[in-house]
Formats: C-alpha cells, structure tokens, sequence
C-alpha cells in the first residue's frame, strides 16, 4: 500500500486511483474530522455567549450585536494532536422567554459552556439557577465550563478568585476571557476540544484500535450520543 | 435580496474564476490520470461545467443516471464521491460547484428506487449537512428544498441507523433566524419550517425510525413553530417596503407554521399528545401569552380542529391540569387559561364520552371550589388590609370564566348527559349553611343555571328526575335570598319549553298583550304535575312565607308559578293551582312575619296568577271573575296590582271585594264542569292556613291517586299493595301497648325530669344558657320524645308520629344509597298514593310550630 501524505486544507488534494484500498483510506481522511463534539453555551442575556462564539469561529468582533433569539448555530474544525475535531457549537439565547427551547438543547451537549460578566454582579448571583437547570436538563457527564466574559472591561464587580471558588466548589473548569480583545477564546474552545477528546480516547480506543479503517470509515456509531458520535 | 445575489455573484467569479479554471480545467493535473481513474469517477467529474455560471451539464448529467441505474451497485461509490467534491467546494467557498453537486445529487436521488438507495442516502444527507453547516443562508436554503424533497420519497427499506437530532436542531435553529437582511430571515425561516415539516414527514409514518415524538424533538420543534405563528400578529414586512407577492404571499413563515402544525398535531397518536403539548404550554408560559390570549386560543383551536378527534379530551385535561399547575400564579393568568378552556371545550364536548364527561365536569368544580375557598381567604384578609381588592374582583372573573366553560361544555353535550351533569353538580353543592359554604352554593348553582340553559326541556319528568327536583325543592326554601333566586331561575330555564320565560318575568294582570305559546299539555305532564305538584306548590308556598324575601325572590317565585301554570295545568290541577292562589291570598292577610310591602306585593302575584289561568285552562267564568277583581282593584286598590314595588305608600289592610273570594271561584270551577269539591274543602279563612293546606294537600292527593289507584291495581290483579317501610304486626303493636313498657318509660321519664329540674334550679342563667345551646337540639328531641311518651293516651297520634320518625330516617337512608332506591321509590311512589301524600306530612313536620311539649308546659320555657 503505497504511503502518501495527504493535505487536506489549502491546495487540490491528490488523488490515489490504484485500487480501493487506497481510495477508502482516503475516504477516511475525507471525512474531514474524527472526532465530533457538541458544545452549548449558556449564561444570562448580554454575557457576550454570541460575541465568544463569533470570534471563536469567524474570527471577529461584532459590535452592537443583538440579543439572540431561539438559538444560534455554528461549527469550527480544531487541530488536536494532529486530529481533526469538530465543533458544533450551539449559541442559546439568554432571555427567560426562550428558556423552553434552549433547555432543550442540553440534553445532547458534550460541553456547556456557562459564562456571566464580570463586570454585572447580577449575571453572577444567576448562576446557581443555571446549575440548576443544566443538572435538570444536561446529561450528567457533560464538561462543565464557568466563564467570566469581558475581562477587559475596567469595572469589574467579580474578582477573578470569587470566579474561581465558585467554579472549584461546583466542580467545573474556570476560565476569564475578552470577546473583545480575543483574550483566551482561542484556548477556550481548544481545551473544551482537547478535555472531551480525551474522554473519548479513553472510552473509544479499543474501537480506533482495531486497525480497520475500511470500517470505521464507514459505519455510523448507533446511539452513543452520550460522548462522541460520529456523523450519520 | 436581488442586490444581494448581484454582489455574490460578482464577488464569486472574481474571487474563484481562476481558481475554478485553474481546478476543473481538463488541462489540470488531474487529466493524466483521469484516464486511469473508475468511471464512475469520470461521468461525475464529467457533468461539473468549466464556469459555475453555466450549471449543470445536462447531458453529462443523463450519463451519470443512466450509469447509476445500470448499475445500481456504483450508486453509494457516486454519492460518497460528489460528497467529498462539494465538501471540498465548501471549504474553498465554490458555492457555484456546491449547487451543482447538489443538484446532481437529488436527480440521483428523484431517478434511483433500487435497494442500494440507502447507502446513497447517506452521502446524500451528509452533503445536506454539509451544508446547513455552512453559514451562507443560500446554501442553508439549498440544502433545506433538498432535504424536504428527499423527505417526500417513500423508502422502501428502513434505516434503522439514520439519525435526525442534527436536523431538528438545525431546522428549529433556522426558524429562529434573526439575519440582519430582512427577505434573508424570512426565507430561513421558512425553510426551517419546511425542513422541520420534512423530518415529521419522514420520521413519522415509521416507527422504526428515529422517534421524533421524544420530548428531545418535541421540545424543539413546537416552540420553534410556535414562535413564528405568534408574530403573525406583529406583521413582519415593515411597512417601507414593498408586500410580497402571490406564491410568497400565501407561504410566510406563520402560515407554513400553521399548517405545519396541524399537519405534526393530526398524525400524533395517544400516546404523543402529552408531549405535543407540554412544550406548547410553556412556550405559552415563558412568552407570556396567556394574557391576552388571542394567540393561546388560536393555537389551541389549531391543535383541537386538526387532532384526532377521539383524543380530544386529553388536550382539554392536559389544559386543565396547566390550570392545577397555575393555581399560584396571578387570577388574570388563570382566567385566561379557563377562558381558553371554554373556548376549546365545545370542540371536545362532541368526542367525548363515558367517564371523561363526568371527569372533565369534577374537575372543573374543584377549580371551582378552590377558587371560592381562596376568594373566602382574600376577602377575609381584604378586611383587615385594605389592598386585594383588586385581587378578588379578578377571582370572581376566574369563576365566571370556569363556570362558562362549564356551560360550553355542557351544551354540546347531548341532553341526556346534560341531565347527568345537573344531577352531578347538584351532588356536590353542600348542604350546610356556613359562610364559605354559601358562596360555593352560589357559585354551583350558578354553574347549574348554566348547564340548565343549555337544556332543551322536552319532557319534564326527564328534566326533573325526582332526586334533582327534591334537592331543588329544599334548595328553594333555604335561608339566603339570593340562592333562592338562583333556584328559581333553574326552575324557570327548565321549565320553560315555549320561550315564554322573557314574558312572565314581571307579573301583570294583562295577560293578552304577552301573546303567550300555549299548548296542551301533554299525557306524561299531567302525570308529572300529579305526583309532584303538591311537592311543589308547597315549596312555592313555603318560599314565599320567608321575611327575606326581596321583590326579586317574589317575581321569581311568580315566574315560576306562571310556568308551571303554563306548561303543565290542565283541568284536572288547575284546582291545586287554585288554591295555591287562594293560599298565597291567606298568607298575605294572616302572616305575621310578613311586612305590609311583601303582603302587597303578595297580592299582586295573586292578582296576576289568576288572570294568568283562565288562558291556559278554558274557563271562561273565572276570566269574567278575574277581570272583575282586577277592575275593582284598578278603581279601589291599585297597589294590589302589579307592578311590584319596594314599597308601598298605603296601610290599609285590604278586605271585601278586592279580595278573591272562594265559593266563587269554586262556582267558577263548577260551572267549567270540574271537581270543585276540593276547592270547597280548604281553609276559608282559616288562621292556620299551612296545617290546613297541607291537610288539603293530602286530601286532594289522595282522592286524585285513589282513582290512579284503582287503574293501577286493575291493571295489575293479584299485586299486593306493600309497605316496606314499616312493620305494622301484632308483636310491635303489643310491645308499644303493654303496660309496663309504659310505665318504666313513665318512671325513667320522671326521673330525667326531675333531674333537669334540679338543673335548672341550681344553675346560674349563663350556665343553663351555655348548656342548652350546645345539646339544645338533643335537649328538645328528648323532651320531645319524653312528651310523647306522657302523650301516649292518644296512642294512634303516637303512632303515627313514631311512623314518621322512622320514615324520616329512611328517606335519610334513601339520599345516602340515591342511584339503586331511586327507581325502587319512583315505582313505589306511582303505586302508592298513601305514601306520597304522607311524604307531605313527614317534609311539613319539622317546622310545625307548635311543638306539643311547648303547649303541655309553657312553664319549662321561661328562660
């Protein structure tokens, strides 16, 4: 089996027309991704959930963004270790009216991402509401992010520490990040990445193992929703 | 939009032109090996033009179907190639080549039936993930029409493995679109509508499939239909631009919403309703659309016309179980659920059958009574805080708003379940006389009012089953005014079977000008009007005795007189009515309880009454004789005519020639060829009018059922006449006769006499009061039965009363085990005049005023 490498990003791929062997690995390539992860994000009206989510994947700042409604979807392919992980990210409105819908959106969340202001004690007093509603209505094993959004920001109500306790108590990660400067929204989403490929890795490895790509590439996983489930 | 596509357009052939020519070009790198390459591979590089502007190559296009279908095998190898092409063009932004794979793609789709489809359903909903994954609104748009087509292709394998919760999530996504570019937002919308429409289509017919019923999907998509058929209320073109069009026009988002809907609501079965409508309800909740509740009506009508039509009364029992969940939140909200509930509830009247009905009705009187209970509670505190004023006044428009739900029920039931549903609510109103009691009284008989409006009499022996008209009867005399008004109006929407009611609201001696609807009467009331009317002219009577009463209760009471006289006299009871008219007459010149208005007003009705008969009943003598009262009166007395009025100025007492007088009227009668001689029996001027109506009562009914009797028992030779109740042999007779029975009763009598004597000699006054108010009534019954055995020499009057006693405790009995005894007693009633006329007697004794202990020894009640 001839070893070629294949770029996938930037240029026409090459292509290998030898025989099927070759063209299923290619296949499995093509994919695009190996790894699938839903991440929702969650957080009073006005935390900057969309502005996060908009500079994540398109790389930009939009001023004067309004409230979102429903919900918001978008996806970013990651590079960890040198694999494809795809990101779907799920953008929930904040205001009470649209609580029914954006509940509805945990249930298959991976990740929950839960961000308040730093600089409005209010989005803060909230979050035991939130972890509330993410216990009600998230799966249990679902990662748990808290981010305090605008650190730029010169009026902060919330110290940095208080963040953390809060986060340490509750068992989640902690992070501070500027939408607006781009200040750790990149490490942000690499880490979510990063964690939930490990968990995968560790519950997934005998199948990745098994050395058949012929299969892998083309079954669809049934069911296992709960932790990395492949496109079907 | 048009400016929009312009600038992509352009934007897209000076980005990628070279890139394009520079890739597909046949000079490319790839020519060497395409020769070399399958030729599946070929046939689909072959139909992708060198310039994206061009489209599709059609004829390359039909090689590619003709090679799919001539070997269907290929098919999945095809899919999974144009996949990785267009994920390709995606990437490097060639949404012209993205369109046109995945045009290619749904001709494949639209040409293929063979098996092997499945596989190439895979590629193909990858692709269309592809691009809903994608942020252009054109591609997300592309790729919805290609799913909904996909979506209407009937597979002729399931797949098991395929997985739709991307595809909900994406298509709700959608129909929450706030693009910045108005036409933009509308057309994602639209197509998320559509795409949802398309995964309902394809999930639900197969159970086998993903089931798109789970709360997962549900939670998604009812709120997302919901939300765009909520702003159809807020128009969504601004009023600066142009309208939309025909096609366009028809399809907005809150139509397609709609429609879409009815569509998911139609197909849901049993077993899905509850989680259709759980989202629903909290998108009411969380939007805040209860209050106003256009929007809640309209999507309940929706859900209520388009559901399966056996399922609809576990809609109205989700909603009403909402209202149970709502109890806390404010009175505004709970009206407006109910009054969504008594919107819907006719639609689900029709289907609903058995059990349910009889739930539905249950429920809502909890409703009913919490509320009343709470309303007890808020004006309890109102009078203390002078705040929740407001409060109440919402609760009480809560009540209404159950109580017309009820009524919507309960007209679209048929009337034989009407009939059930009165006899039901009668059931559960409560019989004490507290305070929070009355109110809830009111509040269900209000409910039974409306239920009787709704009823259309045919028959009255059908509309008054014989334990509802007991209850009624007892109800009508109850202490508070305004409860008897309610039973009155129940009495007259019941009874009225020829839309007289509006006429003989007010009474008025000129009957001529009501143009009344009068026919005869016919076989089955005269029977009814036998048995009942003594029950019920007494109770008349009775009613009208009370010093309560306002001008309302007594026009009530004239109302209702004027029906019955209308819809069940004929000759043979016009002679009951009579003397209910002569009676009434008594009462107005005797009572002492009565004030001199009331007596006025009282004469007025009998003024009324009597010129009322002769125009059911064809007796002309005694219309001669009412006009000549009325036109003495008119010229004497005109505050013995209606109308009625608070108060009068006059004090004389009437007398003489104004009066009605009874030997004429019975000369009347007479002369008509009827029985008078029941009319002569009665009470002329008797003080002690009640004994002897009732007496006469008993007489009349008696006589009458006595020639029923004899029908009866010819009819049926060899039936022995019974009577259950009591047990009239020998040994009992003996055992209340013998000698020493009486005299140890004597003894043990005298002993608990002197004993309360000592009592009461010894107590000081407050103690004896506080003594006999708390066991006052046990104190008296004693006394009672104590006196009564000293009375005992007139052993056959001690009889009787002890065979009243009994039977009071039986008809006790009865009310208890109502269902089964019922027929048992009607049909006992119907043969045997003896006890009916007793049931008189035994309904008359408890008031009776004279109490013989208080006759015997006035001296024990000097306290």
């Amino acid at each position: 089996m001839p070893k070629r490498h294949f770029k996938i990003q930037g240029e026409p791929l090459l292509y290998s027309c030898y025989d099927d062997v070759v063209f299923i690995y290619i296949q499995f390539i093509m994919e695009d991704y190996k790894f699938l992860f839903k991440v929702v994000l969650v957080g009073n009206a006005g935390v900057g959930k969309t502005c996060l989510v908009r500079r994540f994947t398109q790389g930009l700042f939009p001023p004067g963004q309004g409230a979102t409604i429903g919900v918001d979807f978008m996806i970013k392919t990651v590079e960890i270790d040198g694999e494809k992980v795809k990101l779907q990210i799920w953008d929930t409105a904040g205001q009470e009216r649209f609580r029914s819908i954006t509940q509805s959106y945990y249930r298959s969340a991976h990740a929950l991402i839960l961000v308040y202001d730093i600089s409005c004690q209010p989005t803060f007093d909230c979050l035991p509401d939130w972890l509330r509603e993410i216990e009600e209505y998230a799966s249990n094993k679902v990662l748990r992010i808290l981010v305090g959004n605008k650190m730029d920001r010169e009026d902060r109500e919330i110290p940095m520490h208080v963040g953390e306790d809060f986060a340490q108590r509750h068992d989640m990660y902690f992070l501070e990040t500027s939408a607006k400067e781009a200040e750790n929204v990149e490490k942000l989403f690499m880490e979510i990445a990063a964690e939930l490929m490990e968990q995968a890795r560790s519950k997934e490895l005998p199948r990745y193992d098994t050395n058949s790509p012929t299969i892998n590439g083309r079954t669809t996983s049934i069911g296992d929703s709960n932790c990395c489930s492949k496109l079907s | 939009m048009a400016i929009f596509r312009c600038c992509f357009e352009t934007q897209l052939s000076d980005f990628f032109e070279p890139v394009v020519q520079k890739c597909t070009d046949p000079g490319c790198c790839c020519w060497c090996c395409s020769a070399l390459r399958p030729r599946y591979k070929r046939l689909v590089d072959n139909i992708f033009p060198v310039n994206p502007q061009d489209g599709l190559i059609k004829n390359n296009m039909e090689k590619l179907t003709f090679y799919a279908l001539s070997s269907p095998e290929k098919l999945d190898r095809i899919g999974e190639y144009l996949y990785q092409k267009a994920a390709r063009d995606i990437y490097r932004r060639r949404n012209g080549l993205v369109v046109i794979a995945m045009e290619a793609m749904d001709q494949l789709l639209l040409a293929c039936h063979a098996q092997t489809l499945n596989l190439f359903v895979e590629s193909f909903l990858k692709m269309v993930q592809k691009l809903l994954e994608s942020t252009e609104p054109q591609l997300q748009i592309l790729a919805t029409q290609s799913f909904v087509r996909f979506a209407n292709i009937e597979e002729d394998t399931p797949s098991y493995h395929r997985r739709y919760d991307f595809f909900v999530s994406k298509f709700s996504a959608m129909c929450h679109s706030n693009h910045t570019n108005r036409d933009w937002c509308n057309q994602i919308r639209l197509a998320g509508i559509r795409g949802l429409q398309g995964v309902v289509r394809k999930t639900v017919s197969d159970d086998l499939v993903e089931n798109i019923w789970e709360p997962v999907h549900m939670d998604k998509i009812m709120p997302s239909l919901l939300y765009n058929m909520q702003n159809a209320r807020y128009p969504i073109s601004q009023p600066g631009s142009p309208a939309p069009h025909g096609e366009e026009d028809r399809q907005d988002p809150p139509t397609l919403a709609e429609s879409c809907m009815r569509e998911l609501v139609g197909r849901a079965s049993f077993g899905h309703i509850k989680s259709v409508l759980r989202p629903v309800l909290r998108h009411l909740d969380l939007h805040k659309l209860w209050v106003p509740n256009e929007f809640a009506i309209h999507a309940f009508k929706i859900i209520m016309f388009s559901i399966q039509s056996q399922y609809s009364y576990t809609v109205v029992e989700t909603l009403m179980a909402h209202l149970d969940d709502n109890s806390t939140s404010s009175p505004e909200i709970r009206t407006s659920i109910a009054d969504v509930l008594s919107k819907i509830i006719a639609i689900a009247a029709g289907e609903s059958v058995g059990p349910s009905v009889l739930e539905i009705i249950n429920s809502l009187l909890n409703h009913l009574r919490v509320s009343v209970s709470k309303l007890a509670k808020a004006e309890d505190s109102a009078r203390h805080k002078h705040a929740s004023k407001d409060d109440s006044t919402h609760e009480k428009l809560y009540q209404e708003a159950l109580i017309n739900a009820l009524g919507e029920f309960a007209n679209h039931l048929p009337d034989y379940q009407k009939i059930e549903i009165m006899m039901f609510i009668m059931s559960k109103v409560p019989h004490s006389e507290q305070d929070g009691d009355v109110l809830l009284q009111s509040m269900l008989l209000k409910s039974l009012l409306k239920v009787g409006t709704k009823y259309q009499t045919i028959q009255l022996n059908q509309a008054f089953p014989v334990n509802f008209l007991e209850r009624l009867l007892r109800m009508s005399v109850g202490p508070n005014p305004d409860m008897r008004l309610l039973v009155n109006k129940i009495f007259h929407t019941l009874l009225d079977r020829h839309l007289n009611l509006e006429k003989l609201l007010k009474p008025t001696v000129d009957v001529d000008s009501l143009k009344l609807t009068v026919t005869k009467s016919s076989r089955l009331d005269a029977i009814f009007i036998r048995k009942h009317g003594g029950d019920i002219f007494l109770t008349l009577y009775e009613s009208l005795e009370l010093p309560s009463n306002t001008v309302e209760n007594i026009e009530a009471a004239y109302t209702t007189t004027a029906l019955i006289c209308i819809e069940l006299v004929c000759e043979e009871s016009v002679c009951d009515l009579l003397r209910l008219i002569m009676s009434i007459q008594d009462l107005a010149l005797t009572s002492s309880k009565l004030s001199l208005h009331q007596k006025y007003q009282l004469h007025a009705v009998v003024a009324s009454l009597l010129a009322l008969v002769p125009h059911c009943v064809p007796l002309s003598s005694l219309q001669t004789y009412a006009d000549k009262i009325i036109a003495t009166r008119i010229a004497k007395a005109p505050y013995l005519l209606p109308p009625l009025m608070r108060h009068y100025d006059s004090t004389t007492v009437p007398a003489g020639d104004v009066l009605l007088d009874q030997p004429q009227i019975t000369s009347c009668l007479a002369e008509a060829g009827l029985d008078a001689t029941q009319m002569a029996r009665p009470h002329t001027g008797s003080l002690q009018h009640r004994h002897s109506w009732v007496d006469s009562g008993m007489g009349g009914s008696a006589a009458e059922l006595n020639s029923m009797e004899v029908d009866s028992v010819s009819s049926s030779p060899g039936v022995v006449k019974k009577f259950p109740e009591e047990e009239l042999t020998f040994e009992s007779l003996k055992r209340i006769l013998s000698p020493e029975n009486v005299e140890s009763r004597k003894e043990a009598d005298e002993e608990k006499r002197l004993r309360l004597c000592e009592t009461y000699r010894s107590a000081s006054f407050t103690e004896l009061v506080q003594h006999t108010q708390s066991k006052g009534d046990i104190l008296n019954d004693k006394l009672n039965q104590l006196l009564k055995g000293l009375a005992t020499k007139q052993t056959l009057r001690y009889l009787s009363e002890r065979r009243d006693t009994e039977r009071e405790r039986e008809r006790d009995d009865d009310r208890k085990s109502e269902a089964d005894s019922e027929e048992e007693r009607d049909h006992f009633d119907r043969h045997s005049p003896h006890s009916h006329s007793r049931s008189h007697s035994s309904d008359h004794l408890p008031p009776a005023p004279q109490p013989l202990y208080e006759t015997l020894f006035p001296e024990l009640f000097v306290y």
